[in-house]
This record gives C-alpha cells, sequence and structure tokens, in this order.
C-alpha cells in the first residue's frame, strides 16, 4: 500500500518536473518578445521623448508583466537611490537579483549586460543604434527559443511522466 | 546619511563666515557635494572646513591632479583632503572617476544633453554649472557634441542675498519709478551673475533690503539662457529670484527677450552676457518698448566693448543709462558706476558682491 504511494507521489513528482519544464520552454519565448518590444519603447522614449534613463526604465516597469517589471524597476531604483550608482552597476546587480526568476536564459542576459555598458552613456544616435542591435539580437534568440519550444516542449511533458515511471520501475 | 551630518556643520560655518564677510549675504545651496562620485566626495569633505566653504571651483581631470580654487587661489588636494602646492603628491582622479562622475551629473543619460554638449556645459540641480572638455564631434563645421570628456570644472554657484545691496540705489529712477536702462561688466568670475541674480530677486520683491526709497515690486523677466542666474531644473528656478519675476529658461537670449516681451509684460527683463548681433537687436527693441533692461557682459573696461560691433552700436546709440563694472580681488568684490556719457558717478565703492 505504502509503496503504491510512493510510487504515485515520484510519478506525480516527475509529471509535474515535465509540465515545469515544458512552461518555461513555452514562456521563453514569449518573454524574449515582451523584452524586444520594452526595447522599442525604450528606442522611442530615448529618441522622440529625451526621457532620462531612470524615468524611462520606471516608465516601461508600468508597462511590463513580471517578471521583467522587476527587473526594470529595480534598476531604476537603483539608480534614483542617489547613493552613486552609475547606470551600468543599477542594471546589472538587478540582472543579477531578479534574472532567476524569468525563464530566459544566458544568452538574453548576455546581450542585456552588455547593453548596460552603453545604456545613457552616449548620445542618442549611438544609443538607438545599440538598443537595436540588442533588440536584433534578442529576436535572433527568440527565434532559436521558438524552434527550441517546437523541439522539446512537448517531449519534456512525456519524458517527465516516463522518468518517473522509470524510476518507479527500477525502485520496484 | 553620514555626510549629511557633515554637510550641516559646513552650512553653519559657511554662513557664519559668509555673514563677517559680507554682511548680510547668505549661501543658501550647499548641496554640491551630492554632485561627486563618493570618492571624490569623501576626499574633498576631508578638506579644512573653511576652505570647503569658500570654494568655487573644483576641477576634475582625469589621470592629472584634483584641483580646488576659491577666491582667486588654485590648490591640489592629495587623497587625505589635503590642499598641497605639489601636483605630484595630489589624488589623480581615474578613468572611473570621470565615468562616474559623468554619469552622476547627466542622470545616467547623457542623451538628454544633447543640447548641453554642444555648448560645453550642465547645469544641475542647485544652479551649479560644470563645464566639460573632450573630443568634439564635429558635424558641417560646427561642434555636435564632446565625447570621451575628461575635464570637468564645477562651479559652485552660490546665492548671495544681499549682494546688489550696494549697487541697486544707483539702478533705480526715484523720479519715475523704474529701473534704468544699465550694462553690468566683468570679466569672468567676478561676480555677474550672482549680482544678477540677487537683482532680480529685490526688483521683483520690491527693494526691501536696499536703503532706498521702497521702490513697489515689479514684474521682473529672466532670459536665463545658460540656466545660471535661476538655476532652472525642469523650469523651476532653484534660487530665489523674488516673487514677481519668470524665467525663460535655456531660450537664446534675443528670441527670448522678444518673446518675453510679447508674452509676459515684464517691466524689467535681466539678461546674461549679451554680445552678440541679435541680442543687441533685441535689447534696443526692448528699450523702445519702454522695458529696462539690465544686462551684462564680458569685459572689464567699456572701451573693450568698442571693439565688438554689435555691443559698439549700443553704446553709441547711448542705450544704456548705467554701466556697472565690477573687479574682484582677494575676495571682496569693488564696484564702479558710470553714466551714459561714461563719467564716472562713483568711485571705488567697496562692493558686497560675491562670485557665483
Amino acid at each position: 500500500m505504502l509503496k503504491l504511494f510512493g510510487a504515485v507521489l515520484i510519478l506525480l513528482a516527475g509529471t509535474l518536473a515535465g509540465f515545469h519544464q515544458a512552461a518555461r520552454f513555452a514562456a521563453r519565448p514569449k518573454q524574449i518578445r515582451e523584452l524586444i518590444l520594452a526595447m522599442q519603447r525604450l528606442e522611442t522614449e530615448i529618441s522622440y521623448g529625451f526621457t532620462p534613463l531612470p524615468d524611462a526604465f520606471r516608465r516601461l516597469a508600468g508597462q511590463l508583466g513580471e517578471p521583467l517589471r522587476s527587473i526594470f524597476k529595480s534598476a531604476a531604483n537603483h539608480m534614483a537611490s542617489g547613493s552613486g550608482n552609475t547606470a551600468q552597476e543599477s542594471i546589472q546587480r538587478s540582472l543579477h537579483d531578479h534574472w532567476k526568476r524569468t525563464a530566459m536564459k544566458a544568452p538574453e542576459r548576455d546581450i542585456l549586460h552588455q547593453l548596460s555598458f552603453t545604456l545613457g552613456t552616449s548620445d542618442r544616435q549611438d544609443q538607438i543604434k545599440h538598443i537595436a542591435l540588442a533588440a536584433q539580437q534578442l529576436k535572433h534568440e527568440e527565434a532559436l527559443a521558438r524552434d527550441e519550444q517546437a523541439k522539446y516542449e512537448k517531449i519534456s511533458r512525456s519524458l517527465g511522466l516516463l522518468v518517473g515511471a522509470l524510476i518507479v520501475i527500477l525502485i520496484f | 546619511m553620514w555626510y549629511k551630518k557633515h554637510l550641516l556643520v559646513y552650512k553653519r560655518k559657511a554662513h557664519g563666515l559668509k555673514r563677517r564677510q559680507l554682511g548680510g549675504g547668505r549661501i543658501t545651496n550647499p548641496n554640491w557635494l551630492e554632485l561627486f562620485p563618493d570618492r571624490i566626495k569623501s576626499i574633498l569633505l576631508r578638506l579644512p572646513r573653511e576652505l570647503l566653504g569658500k570654494l568655487e571651483e573644483v576641477r576634475i581631470r582625469e589621470g592629472r591632479p584634483l584641483e580646488v580654487n576659491e577666491s582667486g587661489g588654485h590648490r591640489f588636494v592629495t587623497e587625505e583632503g589635503q590642499p598641497t602646492l605639489d601636483g605630484d603628491k595630489a589624488y589623480r582622479p581615474s578613468r572611473d572617476d570621470s565615468r562616474r562622475f559623468l554619469d552622476l551629473i547627466s542622470n545616467h543619460s547623457l542623451y538628454t544633453l544633447e543640447e548641453e554638449l554642444r555648448k560645453g556645459f550642465i547645469t544641475v540641480p542647485g544652479g551649479h554649472r560644470i563645464g566639460l572638455a573632450g573630443r568634439t564631434v564635429l558635424s558641417g563645421g560646427k561642434v555636435e557634441h564632446i565625447r570621451d570628456i575628461s575635464g570637468f570644472n564645477i562651479r559652485i554657484a552660490r546665492e548671495v542675498r544681499g549682494a546688489a545691496n550696494a549697487i541697486l540705489p544707483f539702478l533705480y529712477d526715484e523720479r519715475e519709478r523704474r529701473m534704468k536702462h544699465a550694462l553690468i561688466l566683468s570679466p569672468p568670475q567676478h561676480g555677474k551673475t550672482t549680482l544678477l541674480r540677487d537683482l532680480a530677486r529685490q526688483i521683483s520683491s520690491g527693494g526691501m533690503e536696499a536703503p532706498i526709497a521702497k521702490p513697489a515690486g515689479m514684474k521682473v523677466g529672466i532670459i536665463d539662457e545658460r540656466s545660471e542666474i535661476a538655476g532652472s531644473v525642469h523650469g523651476v528656478p532653484s534660487f530665489d529670484v523674488g516673487p514677481r519675476t519668470d524665467v525663460m529658461d535655456a531660450c537664446p537670449k534675443a528670441e527670448g527677450m522678444m518673446m518675453m516681451i510679447r508674452s509676459m509684460s515684464p517691466d524689467v527683463l535681466i539678461v546674461d552676457e549679451i554680445g552678440r548681433e541679435e541680442d543687441a537687436e533685441a535689447v534696443t527693441e526692448a528699450l523702445h518698448a519702454g522695458i529696462s533692461v539690465i544686462a551684462s557682459a564680458h569685459g572689464s573696461a567699456p572701451e573693450e566693448l568698442q571693439n565688438r560691433p554689435a555691443m559698439k552700436r549700443l553704446m553709441d546709440n547711448r542705450m544704456f543709462e548705467v554701466y556697472v563694472l565690477l573687479h574682484r580681488s582677494r575676495g571682496k568684490t569693488a564696484f564702479r558706476i558710470m553714466d551714459r556719457q561714461m563719467r564716472l558717478l562713483q568711485l571705488q565703492a567697496k562692493g558686497e558682491a560675491n562670485h557665483a
């Protein structure tokens, strides 16, 4: 009886892990898309609005959903805190604190990390170029992420159940 | 925060100091230390209090000694915050320091300062002005902006209430109850802007402090092309420029004067550093419209103005009724007043003006 209960638990855990993994595969392109849109909005804020970076980030945060919102919000807060953080430090610290909550992976993070070095430190044209470049790279990552989603989303769902089943068989 | 305490002490000391020296002058915005990145701020805070209270300029040059300037005396600063004349012992701001400083003064957004970079300086909250030096980028033969910025000159703005006390009586026409058209002449750093600011405040609020028949407050329009007189941030002056004062911030002088005349019906127009052809035209326009103009220009003597065509025309037409010549030596400002025929009205009065 107890064995049966354990087996069910293991199966359940495996399945859930599989679904979770699948959800991450599905969420990644979505979040990258959202990030690209955020980049485009940032570009507009900079090129037409002359909005200072902290304000622009705060506005972006207001329009975005979680988990991207907290990245931009905390970066804006670091910048406006008056404790002498540069834009670069603020963005990098915020990435460090909040990246884990997103479904995105290292390449996207690297793109933002790279962008943090130039954001706010040059004239408009240069800013726009860098942001456009980041958006371009993100689009590339998005395409890759979609491929991965198509390949692995269903597999990981069934794989979870199967791994659970395998463990159960091995244990018995 | 820990440095707030220091600031308070320094504020109190600075006040006491200035009061003795200037008789009524008061400094109201000692927040300039907040501009600096932590490392340079801590060095500056270790400077002797007396010196810190009198600082007029702080110069940051990447890889070269940190320099401070008070009342004409230049000193380098060591890492321990000691003033020195030996450049080798001085603290040398690193690339990181200057990058950080630029990031802070631009509110992390250099791209919002394109106009400022074209002109070569930034005005920050508190009315302080930061001059920039670096490599310029040209476009069509004109400076488009500055990149690789490595030199900063922080001019600490001082609001000295009462700076205009001694001069104001000469500028007021008691019979006609209006201000005279005046031109203030002085070399850079001799207190033009501070004087204009206090003039605006006192004319606008009604000359309560000047020892003359109390004139009623007048409407004052300030054209503040370099955001220096009012130190406006988001259009709101950071200095007290009086209750009836309108400020046209960051506006080209000539255009600003015309806009003010058309729309704000000022009694007195105050402009800083006129000199170009179109400025002279706008001044003439204002004078004909019955508006008193109080302007300033670079130069130490009226004769120098003869070399500048636009100013020469203004003088030849006897547009200004009063010329005020400022001269400062060892922290004391003296001034001379001349009438429209260049006759000296009053000799070497000891003034109470201070540097902006």
